[in-house]
């Protein structure tokens, strides 16, 4: 996906942000030695789940003897069929709704209500007309993984001769410094990074590494600080 | 409570325990509540290609299939490395002693995180040792696998002042992108952030 990023000169320029996967050197086989893969597939519909075959009969007895007897719960033509483009709905009792409302229940970690609210749906802040804004705050590597959890990562990539130069720019001098730079977004630069409309917001941290005529850049993402909730404290003090 | 298991470092021992964190546990939750025009309330389901079936949670499932969509038992499976040759299990990490290991700062970046957990120390007195080689910035890793199994993940050992947690996750593929020139930066006003200052209370 793209990303509109600033460098120090406040100069910006559009290049791309690849996921990363895992390291993995394992891979599975059939008894026969052949590659296998893994799909989704349905098990189960709203149509054949309990509340729907509840209403069908009088009581939990005569559901568990039609369950024996009758197998109301599985539709043989329909279940084990792969899944693949699926998509998420909203359904009421008049069926799949298009236009919704929305609330955000926010919750304290002692699981009482903090608020309630309506929900509103942030943009994406990687690639809008601003750049996400090379703050120019730094924190030392070593202070930053006391600190924080980086829960997601990216990595930022060339997409032609000019930009090779300007992201090698900032492996460079962000490698030098042995520090992780603090990535902001929005018109004041001071917003937490968005990468989808609606999606997670995130503290997002820059980190560089050069080796020869190489770079690497990665963008931390973190929304958690590496701390004690309050709930252990509680249990370690029992 | 959590079984303990046992880590070692310069040929000390100390036994412990972990406890899952996760972001829930510090900062809270977010739920979403949804009405239809009516003020109906709605619920979030996942439609099928075929544009008619609704599926709730719990009403998929992954499967292993072959070549020719077979579905394939997990026990059949036979795990191989790069090299095509069979994979030993693993035992648990809760079954031995786990030696740390000096890590640096690089790898435990390179690392993308599944799971974070607060250690804690069956005999503080006795984890002291341990402690004080976090709080002054050292961190450690080991293999380490809950239950067991095909691979390790990797866990690295990390802590402040009066805390020690274990992030466990796996090596991300990194890649060293090559150019053909650099230049020099020139310099900004830069200035130093106090991690305080950043909040994360309201990234919801």
């Amino acid at each position: 996906m793209p990303i509109n990023i600033s460098n120090a000169k406040r100069r910006d320029a559009v290049v791309a942000l690849e996921g990363l996967v895992p390291r993995r050197a394992i891979q599975y086989l059939d008894p026969h030695g052949r590659p296998v893969r893994t799909r989704r597939l349905l098990k189960t519909d709203v149509t054949h789940d309990l509340p729907t075959l509840m209403k069908k009969r009088k009581s939990p007895a005569a559901l568990a003897t039609a369950l024996i007897k009758e197998d109301p719960e599985i539709d043989i033509e329909e279940f084990g069929m792969f899944l693949a483009d699926t998509s998420r709905v909203y359904v009421s009792k008049k069926g799949i709704v298009h236009l919704v409302e929305e609330q955000e229940l926010l919750y304290n970690p002692d699981g009482t209500l903090r608020d309630k609210r309506p929900r509103k749906k942030e943009p994406q802040n990687i690639n809008t007309d601003i750049p996400l804004k090379w703050t120019g705050k730094f924190i030392k590597k070593k202070e930053a993984v006391q600190k924080f959890i980086f829960t997601n990562k990216k990595q930022l990539v060339h997409v032609n001769g000019l930009t090779f130069d300007f992201l090698f720019d900032m492996a460079k001098a962000l490698q030098k410094k042995d520090s992780l730079l603090l990535i902001r977004g929005g018109e004041k630069g001071d917003e937490p990074v968005i990468m989808n409309r609606g999606g997670k917001a995130y503290n997002a941290f820059l980190e560089g590494r050069v080796k020869g005529e190489s770079y690497c850049l990665i963008l931390h993402l973190s929304n958690m600080e590496l701390k004690r909730p309050k709930e252990v404290e509680a249990d370690a003090e029992e | 409570m959590p079984r303990p298991f046992v880590l070692s470092l310069d040929g000390r021992e100390f036994e412990i325990r972990i406890v899952k964190i996760d972001r829930e546990k510090l900062y809270g939750r977010v739920e979403i509540e949804a009405f239809d025009e009516k003020k109906n309330p709605a619920q979030l389901l996942v439609l099928a290609p075929d544009g008619k079936t609704l599926i709730d949670k719990g009403g998929t499932a992954l499967a292993t299939v072959d070549e020719n969509g077979e579905s394939i038992s997990r026990a059949d499976l036979v795990a191989v490395d790069e090299d095509g040759q069979k994979i030993e299990t693993v035992p648990s990490s809760f079954t031995q002693v786990n030696v740390l290991k000096r890590a640096k700062i690089e790898d435990y970046l390179s690392q993308l995180v599944k799971s974070v957990y607060v250690i804690e120390a069956v005999d503080r007195a006795d984890a002291k040792y341990l402690q004080d080689h976090l709080a002054a910035g050292l961190i450690y890793n080991f293999d380490f696998s809950y239950r067991g199994g095909i691979e390790y993940d990797s866990a690295f050992v990390i802590g402040n002042r009066s805390d020690a947690f274990m992030i466990v996750g796996r090596p991300a593929e990194l890649e060293f992108v090559k150019l053909n020139q650099s230049v020099d930066l020139d310099t900004t006003e830069e200035e130093e952030v106090a991690p305080e200052e950043i909040s994360f209370e309201n990234l919801t």
